[in-house]
């Protein structure tokens, strides 16, 4: 069996060894244990170390070679030296998915050391993650290897984005904003140096992968660059990837003595494979968190954007964005002419963005909606809410999820405001209503949106 | 560019303008008759990289007077930028009035062979209005990398003029990408491509091979 048809085990919902297990609070194994017992890990959790009898009053294995029981997955967190050994004694446990969290292999030059810890994983056909990465999280099966404590950064609920990503630290920093959201997400994997497997496998095994619906990549230096290209065009057209690519702008080619080489880094070569593959590239980390969060939607049928708003001015700045980015402020229909007229105040008038002006309650927000899904018009429902103003209250949640529930376009919320207004765009977004903190970065989600849909609906 | 090169160049089909490489006026004057007027004269010399910036280029000669003028001036102007290995003064068909657009290509270490369109001519480093596809491409791809780049609207013609012949950089384009996977090439320029309604004229070529690393 092939190390790549394992990977599943990485998230096994039955039973995960933790390997180097201690009682010594704040070392990496001991927080990794805590969040498998106060995360609630779905299987049994056996430590091993054969220092301990018991760790946090579970019994202490001397090696995974005594657990009796059959074992899937094993987390390592031990000195580097020793991974390799364990890692064969894991082999030899049958065990199918190895997270190895240490580090002191590749990236500090110790090459031959993570060369032999891949041939163990090859021999084995071991599904090895890592090393010198976060490893794995799933908030289906909470296995999570994650060793920084819950209450510092909290787990996101279950959900459909599935997170690769090469860097540890950005992908917690991630996980902590979509905690923070509410976002939902379906698997994390912090694959660090990719000893064995790398982001083209990931992409591969998520592509089946029956909770992920889209895919967040962050990635520094692939390994397999072309592979890379070749598989993102496959998976892409089933399921959006949105990816990161960093260190896009090292020292200059030096060497370069054609004006394409002067033009041309390798930062231009993923730029252009995300091109053809129809990747969703975001530049920044911002960007990366506020596209990904669009995909939940309905992908769009064209780009007409009907706007609601209790604020003028926000949907003027809105209407700017959408100009900018190559969307449009849809006409109205005759009917939703008719239909808004009537319940309009005299005092309003009926143009797209729709101002329904600082005295509008939820209801007058849910009768210019519904008008909206009936419109041919608009393809996209786009919703400014000013929470500021008084008749503005938790009854415009319902109405949201209410209208989103009822309809085949996508919807998005612009909340413009301070702490207030977050925990509306907190509510909302658990409820998977995308919600943004200002027009312009709520625009430029939706465009990726528009785009990627115009891909799928050519293909 | 040595013969060689040239010809393996043919073979897939690259037209360079008329051209040759004159040691003497004697000899500039005889390439231009073969050739026909008007020429374009150029320095060549290893010393000089920027030849436009030090008078090393003169364009529009339409007859005999103007070629000694220009090719007397052109060692002027290289002996004051104390210039002294000069390989010779290129003599070249002028090329048709247009728009300058560089084609390129290079092999990368992860993705293998890629193509760049850009804005050409000598601001194609000012610019660097450039978008890039990996190697093999198609049509759609190339009507995207049009799109893609700034100077889109003067590719597809504005202010009077004529678009570019898209037939004619469609070729190009995929005859480089072919060209580049075949001959296992690192990296290339065609700097310039002259486009105009009707077609296109190609000005020079560098290249290198991986084998030999070194820029033709």
């Amino acid at each position: 069996m092939k190390c790549s048809d394992n990977i599943k085990y990485l998230f096994s919902h039955n039973s995960v060894a933790v390997i180097g297990a201690t009682p010594i609070p704040n070392k990496v194994s001991n927080v990794i244990m805590r969040n498998l017992i106060d995360g609630k890990y779905t299987g049994k959790v056996y430590p091993v170390n054969p220092k301990y009898e018991e760790v946090l009053g579970l019994k202490c294995y001397k090696s995974v070679l005594e657990i009796k029981d059959n074992v899937e997955c094993a987390i390592v967190a031990t000195p580097a030296e020793f991974v390799p050994k364990i890692v064969e004694q894991c082999g030899k446990k049958k065990i199918k998915g190895v997270i190895v969290i240490s580090g002191g292999f590749g990236e500090v030059g110790n090459e031959e050391l993570e060369e032999e810890l891949k041939k163990v994983a090859e021999k084995y056909g071991i599904a090895l993650l890592g090393p010198n990465c976060l490893g794995a999280f799933d908030p289906y099966t909470k296995i999570d290897s994650i060793f920084l404590p819950m209450y510092k950064l909290e787990r996101p609920p279950p959900g459909e984005i599935a997170f690769v990503t090469q860097s540890g630290a950005v992908g917690s920093t991630i996980i902590d904003m979509a905690a923070h959201y509410k976002v939902g997400i379906s698997k994390f994997i912090s694959y660090g140096n990719a000893a064995s497997l790398n982001e083209c496998d990931y992409l591969k095994f998520l592509e089946n992968d029956k909770e992920t619906k889209t895919i967040i990549l962050y990635v520094e230096g692939a390994k397999e660059g072309r592979r890379l290209f070749e598989i993102m065009k496959k998976v892409n057209k089933k399921k959006p990837i949105i990816a990161l690519k960093a260190g896009k702008y090292g020292k200059a080619i030096l060497a370069a003595k054609s004006h394409t080489g002067n033009l041309a880094g390798s930062y231009t070569a993923y730029k252009a494979a995300f091109r053809q593959a129809k990747v969703v590239e975001a530049e920044t980390l911002e960007e990366l968190f506020d596209f990904v969060r669009v995909f939940n939607q309905p992908l769009p049928n064209g780009n007409g954007v009907g706007i609601v708003t209790n604020g003028g001015g926000m949907g003027v700045l809105t209407s700017d964005a959408l100009e900018i980015n190559g969307l449009v402020v849809a006409d109205f229909e005759k009917s939703t002419v008719e239909g808004l007229a009537k319940i309009l105040p005299s005092y309003g008038s009926v143009n797209n963005p729709l101002d329904l002006i600082a005295d509008a309650s939820a209801e007058g927000y849910e009768r210019a909606l519904n008008l909206f899904i009936t419109d041919k018009n608009i393809d996209i429902l786009c919703v400014i809410l000013l929470t500021q103003t008084p008749p503005i209250d938790e009854r415009i949640i319902g109405v949201l999820t209410k209208i989103k529930a009822s309809t085949s376009k996508p919807m998005i919320v612009i909340a413009v405001g301070g702490s207030y207004t977050d925990k509306y765009r907190r509510v909302l977004e658990g409820y998977g209503v995308p919600t943004y903190g200002y027009p312009d970065s709520a625009v430029k989600a939706l465009k990726k949106l528009v785009e990627y849909a115009e891909f799928r609906r050519k293909m | 560019m040595p013969l060689e090169e040239f010809k393996l160049l043919e073979k897939y089909g690259f037209k360079l303008l008329p051209y040759g490489l004159a040691k003497s006026e004697a000899e500039a004057i005889a390439f231009a008759k073969k050739i026909g007027y008007p020429i374009v004269m150029k320095l060549i010399s290893s010393q000089a990289t920027h030849k436009t910036d030090i008078g090393g280029v003169k364009v529009g000669i339409k007859n005999e007077i103007t070629l000694k003028l220009a090719y007397n001036e052109i060692l002027e102007n290289a002996k004051a930028h104390k210039i002294k290995e000069i390989d010779g003064i290129l003599v070249q068909k002028m090329a048709r009035k247009g728009l300058e657009l560089i084609i390129g290509g290079k092999k990368d270490p992860q993705f293998g062979h890629m193509i760049i369109l850009g804005f050409g001519g000598i601001y194609v480093e000012v610019f660097r209005d450039v978008t890039a596809r990996l190697c093999p491409i198609t049509r759609v791809d190339i009507r995207e990398m049009v799109t893609e780049l700034k100077s889109h609207p003067l590719i597809e013609g504005a202010r009077g003029n004529k678009g570019i012949n898209m037939t004619a950089l469609e070729q190009m384009m995929l005859r480089t990408c072919k060209f580049m996977e075949k001959e296992n090439v690192l990296e290339l320029d065609l700097n310039p491509v002259v486009f105009d309604d009707s077609g296109c004229d190609l000005i020079d070529v560098r290249f290198t091979k991986v084998e030999t690393g070194k820029l033709k």
